[in-house]
């Protein structure tokens, strides 16, 4: 019983100090370096968030270059596959702009509806969104990360928490700011929680990322029914993302029996995004 | 010149596991293969695993360690997370080696499921308890799961390259 511990000891510390030919550390050693790097980096010390960010600068920009031939194939991949559906998409295109032209006679109603109250209330609010465009370097989508990397930073005045945007639609939030690269977290990430206000009845919810291709709704009130045509916004109530942003649309998984969003935007096709630096709002004198 | 030819190209054939541990590392080559939310593996675990358990002069523990820094970079992971969880399964390796005279496929696929799971273990436990980061253990045991499963055919891989290019030993 003694010698096969004994054995046993003798291969784990043969395993640990060890040495090759050409070997320069042994495991023991790298061992003890990285739990101290770890220490570090967990200890959140300023110099060493600084070095963090010039070697996520670093190595980022590398692996944007390395994994081309990877996103050229993916590229090619969706190419092909768009152009095999294109009768199809074609068809439901047509659906779809036939349903549009109807709304847009509805819309006109509104819009002039809307502009007579507004002359009444003598309010005329205009809210923009100040923005600042980035082209995704690489995007993850895996199962411990659905991110991505743009190539600004905070030299362009890229904050943490920051809202980001896919064809005027929220995709993420910064979560991490590099010099001269930043990472998003998308909405459908484990990690991602947002504030959320759903329309037209304006119940408060959280956007939760479930590591699957649609979000959660969570802590929604007791008689929350699904219905259609129910909008997700931002809702502004953390203090850090604007209000207002459209999100998605209310989906309900029977199956799972949960609610879930369908993204206006899908975070994995996504190639440039605006990143929310403000909003500017004009008050227009009547 | 014939002479250099001949090292560069033996070199070269030595190096090509390394730089393939590189450059899975840096790009986004294994995260392209994450299908139906379950199906992923750790190439780089079955490359360390291989390797440190045929030829340790192939890797070398020092670039191992720096493979896990970019990884841990790239996946946003605290810095040393993977370089530790890289680290154990090569101390797995390396003790299966020091303890078995002869390796056959069995052998390294039986005790490859400890290294693995030692590997995946250490990573979930460093985020789990000091990062803000969330983690589902079920992915990290379907990505064990797989991780395992598929270690025969990449072991089937590298023994064909191995005999293919005829690599010395060196320790």
């Amino acid at each position: 019983m003694s010698t096969s511990r004994d054995d046993f000891g003798i291969a784990i510390r043969s395993a640990l100090l060890q040495r090759g030919a050409k070997q320069k550390f042994s495991l023991f050693v790298l061992i003890l370096v990285s739990i101290a790097v770890f220490s570090l980096d967990t200890l959140n010390l300023k110099p060493i968030k600084v070095l963090r960010s010039f070697i996520n600068d670093g190595v980022y920009r590398i692996s944007a270059i390395s994994s081309s031939p990877i996103k050229f194939t993916s590229a090619t991949k969706s190419f092909l596959t768009d152009h095999i559906f294109l009768y199809k998409e074609n068809e439901k295109l047509k659906i779809e702009l036939e349903e549009l032209k109807k709304q847009k006679l509805k819309t006109s109603f509104l819009e002039t509806e809307n502009r007579k109250l507004q002359e009444v209330v003598q309010l005329d609010k205009k809210s923009v969104f100040i923005t600042l465009g980035a082209k995704v370097m690489m995007d993850k989508n895996s199962p411990y990360l659905n991110s991505a990397i743009i190539n600004k930073g905070s030299n362009s005045k890229i904050k943490l928490g920051m809202a980001v945007l896919s064809k005027g639609h929220l995709v993420g939030r910064i979560v991490e700011v590099n010099y001269i690269s930043s990472r998003i977290l998308f909405l459908n990430d484990l990690n991602s929680r947002i504030p959320v206000v759903i329309s037209p009845d304006g119940d408060q919810a959280i956007l939760s990322g479930s590591g699957r291709e649609k979000p959660i709704l969570e802590y929604l009130p007791e008689n929350f029914t699904v219905e259609d045509n129910q909008m997700v916004y931002t809702s502004g109530k953390d203090g850090v993302l604007i209000s207002g942003i459209s999100i998605g649309e209310v989906n309900e998984d029977l199956e799972e029996k949960r609610i879930e969003v369908k993204l206006f935007s899908d975070p994995n096709q996504i190639f440039f995004v605006n990143v929310v630096l403000g909003q500017s709002t004009d008050v227009e004198e009547m | 010149m014939a002479i250099n030819v001949k090292t560069f190209k033996e070199g070269f054939l030595r190096s090509l596991p390394l730089l393939l541990l590189i450059y899975i590392c840096i790009s986004e080559f294994h995260t392209q293969f994450y299908y139906w939310n379950i199906f992923s593996f750790n190439l780089q675990f079955i490359i360390i695993y291989y390797w440190i358990l045929r030829d340790p002069s192939i890797l070398g523990y020092g670039f191992i360690f720096l493979c896990g820094l970019i990884n841990d970079v790239i996946l946003s992971f605290p810095l040393g997370t993977s370089a530790l969880s890289f680290l154990f399964v090569s101390l797995v390796a390396a003790y299966v080696r020091n303890a078995t005279v002869r390796s056959t496929l069995f052998t390294d696929w039986f005790t490859f499921i400890f290294g693995v799971l030692i590997g995946n273990f250490i990573t979930y436990f460093l985020i789990k308890n000091f990062s803000e980061m969330k983690i589902e253990y079920q992915s990290m045991l379907f990505n064990s799961l797989f991780t395992f499963i598929l270690y025969p055919a990449f072991w089937g891989i590298f023994e064909l390259y191995k005999k293919l290019i005829n690599l010395k030993t060196y320790d």
